[in-house]
């Protein structure tokens, strides 16, 4: 099993280390989250077959529900191997280091697609976040490879930890852990970075209800198997800028 | 209580603000101990400050942001936001009401909402003037201590370079609003609309640094779009007084060309020179053309809110007349200390719009939280202008812009970081039409938490 071992969270003084394995409660930095575990669950296809991490398309925007059911979450295998133990800072200033991608050529990742400017997000009707192909020119910044928010275009970085490149969002998007097994499978495990969930759940109860039948249902945690399919099945309409 | 009870109760209270403020009660037997508050040195009905006051007058998109993220990054704020208003309404999207496109309740927010889920005060109120020496924002409803005062006024309009007498001038603001400004003004151009029956719509654009500079030209071809698909026999008359379309130039002449050609018709070099009500004619530009009007919308030049003057930190600019006296980094008043000049009333040559506004109030609340609790200022950033502009609706195509700011020492050098999406045609003007209502709910969600 591969996995990212530790994930430190420098507060104040010092750095704290933990094994998200080992954490059943949150974990604070001052009064913020930073690192959260929820249910540990199987990546798995529309059939429910495993998702293999060889055989992810690289650079395809795909898209499964975690922690809750009404959360959705982007999977990436970027181009190259991402950068590692990338210092990331929440809005409110606490700081943590994002140990990088998983996988063979460390280059899988997997982030919430709730921006963290005003939480623009994916839903089944439109897109307006995703991810944009080294080479595809966008509004939000000169770089290309990226995560675009196409609301307010902010833009992050994928290959830092989402970590803000331009634009008005305050703080990276939070990071989804992964696991990579030995048989090449991968499971979702916790939350590392500041998420917006409880903001998302208040401000968007009616969209909810209507996509998952009530914000109770939304707010039910995933549990043993996420479904993984791409952007394009997931959503009517993509935008990209 | 959903949204469009709010609407109705906001009618009811502004009526019942109006008895307030004359000084009538339903009272049988007036209590003569109560003193009138404007002006009488009576406090305002506000509990003790448990913190640093801070006072933030003008509740538009930049007082609520200031409001906001004051309190947010400086808990123990005594955050208080003085507004006149019983209900939000939003300018930006306002055109697309105009013709249908969206429905009143879309711009309406509920201060309340605000200020609940935001931890701060509303105060219902109009403030009349300060006293610097004291630290006090005199309003209608009595006096507010302060530590820290935010003036947030907004535009007022200018007429005098139209050298108008002020019986016309009362008569177009009246009977032909600009629409930049006021509920009111929107609802009247969108009754006008609704009863066109034919001839030349005309509409102004100014010179200067005017509230939205694309909003104008939005609006012409949200109207064009209007006569168009209603069949009416219209022509949109579009007078500037500039040499040219000043913002997304390529895609506004570009729909004017191709999507309204029988119905738009643009005339640049013709600013104001006169106006005649009776014969409903203008006369324009140097050459003093004349145009016929059978309906307008005249938009005058803009200058800062009136309230600045009133408080004695106002001075002309290069742009506009009577904006914020200010140190264009802190937003301070220069030679005031703690008093801050934000959103449309300030005197930088920035767009004066919703995301200009939103995210400078995102710095100036941070800027204030970082004096209250360290008493000291953050480094200067750019507000950002993102701005979509509609060419057509339902259903709506749109072009957009994004910029940031630089100066060169303390002058703005202009525009930096800019990306413009001028094509409304096809897939990418729908997605950017998409991307517009996108973007004002996202604004509406971040002052609202609606």
């Amino acid at each position: 099993m591969q996995r990212r071992e530790f994930f430190k969270v420098v507060a104040g003084v010092g750095a704290v280390i933990v094994a998200p394995s080992l954490i059943t409660t949150d974990l604070r930095a001052d009064d913020g989250r930073l690192y959260k575990t929820y249910n540990k669950v199987q990546l798995v296809d529309a059939k429910g077959n495993p998702i293999l991490a060889s055989k992810l398309l690289e650079e395809e925007n795909y898209i499964f529900n975690y922690p809750y059911v009404g959360v959705s979450s982007f999977l990436i295998a970027l181009p190259e191997k991402t950068e590692t133990d990338v210092t990331l800072k929440s809005e409110s200033g606490e700081e943590y280091i994002w140990k990088g991608g998983i996988g063979k050529k460390g280059n899988i990742v997997a982030y919430s697609s709730i921006c963290s400017h005003q939480m623009t997000h994916v839903h089944k009707n439109e897109s307006f976040i995703s991810y944009q192909k080294k080479g595809q020119k966008t509004m939000a910044c000169k770089q290309t490879g990226v995560m675009v928010c196409g609301s307010h275009l902010s833009a992050y970085d994928a290959n830092k930890g989402c970590k803000v490149i331009s634009g008005p969002a305050p703080q990276p998007l939070a990071s989804i852990v992964l696991e990579h097994h030995d048989d090449d499978t991968l499971w979702a495990v916790g939350v590392l970075g500041s998420d917006k969930f409880h903001e998302f759940f208040k401000a968007f109860k009616s969209e909810l209800k209507e996509q998952y039948g009530g914000a109770r249902k939304a707010k039910k945690k995933v549990k043993e198997t996420a479904q993984v399919v791409t952007l394009a099945e997931f959503t009517k309409d993509i935008i990209q800028y | 209580m959903n949204r469009r009870d709010i609407l109705k109760f906001g009618a009811i209270s502004a009526a019942a603000a109006t008895v307030t403020l004359t000084g009538c009660t339903t009272s049988p037997k007036p209590d003569d101990s109560v003193k009138p508050a404007v002006g009488m040195g009576s406090k305002a009905p506000l509990p003790a400050a448990k913190g640093p006051r801070v006072v933030i007058v003008g509740g538009g998109w930049s007082g609520l942001s200031v409001a906001k993220y004051t309190k947010k990054f400086a808990p123990n704020a005594d955050v208080v936001l003085v507004e006149q208003r019983t209900q939000f309404h939003s300018c930006p999207i306002s055109n697309l009401y105009l013709v249908g496109a969206v429905d009143l309740e879309f711009i309406t927010h509920d201060y309340l909402q605000a200020a609940r889920e935001n931890k701060y005060t509303y105060f219902n109120a109009s403030a009349i003037g300060i006293d610097k020496a004291q630290k006090i924002v005199k309003t209608t409803n009595g006096d507010i201590d302060y530590d820290y005062l935010v003036l947030a006024p907004g535009i007022d309009y200018d007429y005098s370079p139209w050298n108008v007498d002020l019986a016309t001038e009362q008569r177009l603001r009246t009977e032909y609003p600009a629409g930049f400004m006021s509920p009111s003004e929107h609802m009247t151009i969108k009754s006008k609309l609704e009863d066109f029956e034919g001839g030349n719509f005309i509409i102004t654009v100014p010179g200067g640094n005017y509230r939205c500079l694309p909003a104008p030209y939005e609006r012409a071809c949200l109207i064009a779009d209007y006569f168009k698909k209603n069949e009416i026999e219209g022509k949109v008359l579009i007078l500037d007084a500039n040499p040219d379309i000043t913002i997304k130039s390529e895609g506004f002449h570009s729909a004017y060309d191709e999507m309204y050609k029988d119905y738009v018709e643009y005339v640049p070099n013709a600013a104001i020179m006169s106006v005649d009500l009776e014969n409903k004619k203008v006369i324009a530009g140097e050459l003093e053309d004349e145009f016929e009007f059978s309906d307008a919308a005249f938009y005058p030049h803009v200058r800062g809110g009136k309230l600045l003057e009133v408080c004695g930190v106002a001075k002309d600019n290069a742009f506009n007349k009577m904006e914020g006296n200010i140190d264009p980094f802190t937003y301070e008043v220069i030679g005031e200390k703690n008093i801050f000049v934000a959103g449309d009333a300030r005197p930088m040559g920035y767009s004066k719009s919703g995301n200009t506004s939103n995210s400078e109030g995102h710095y100036l609340g941070k800027l204030l939280a970082e004096r209250i609790t360290k008493n000291k200022d953050i480094p200067w950033k750019s507000p950002l202008t993102v701005c979509y502009s509609a060419v057509s609706a339902m259903p709506n195509h749109a072009i957009s812009v994004r910029a940031e700011y630089e100066f060169k020492g303390k002058t703005l050098a202009g525009f930096t970081n800019v990306e413009l999406s001028q094509e409304w045609r096809g897939k990418i003007g729908e997605n950017n039409g998409k991307a517009l209502m996108e973007w004002a709910k996202g604004m509406y969600r971040d002052m609202f938490n609606a």
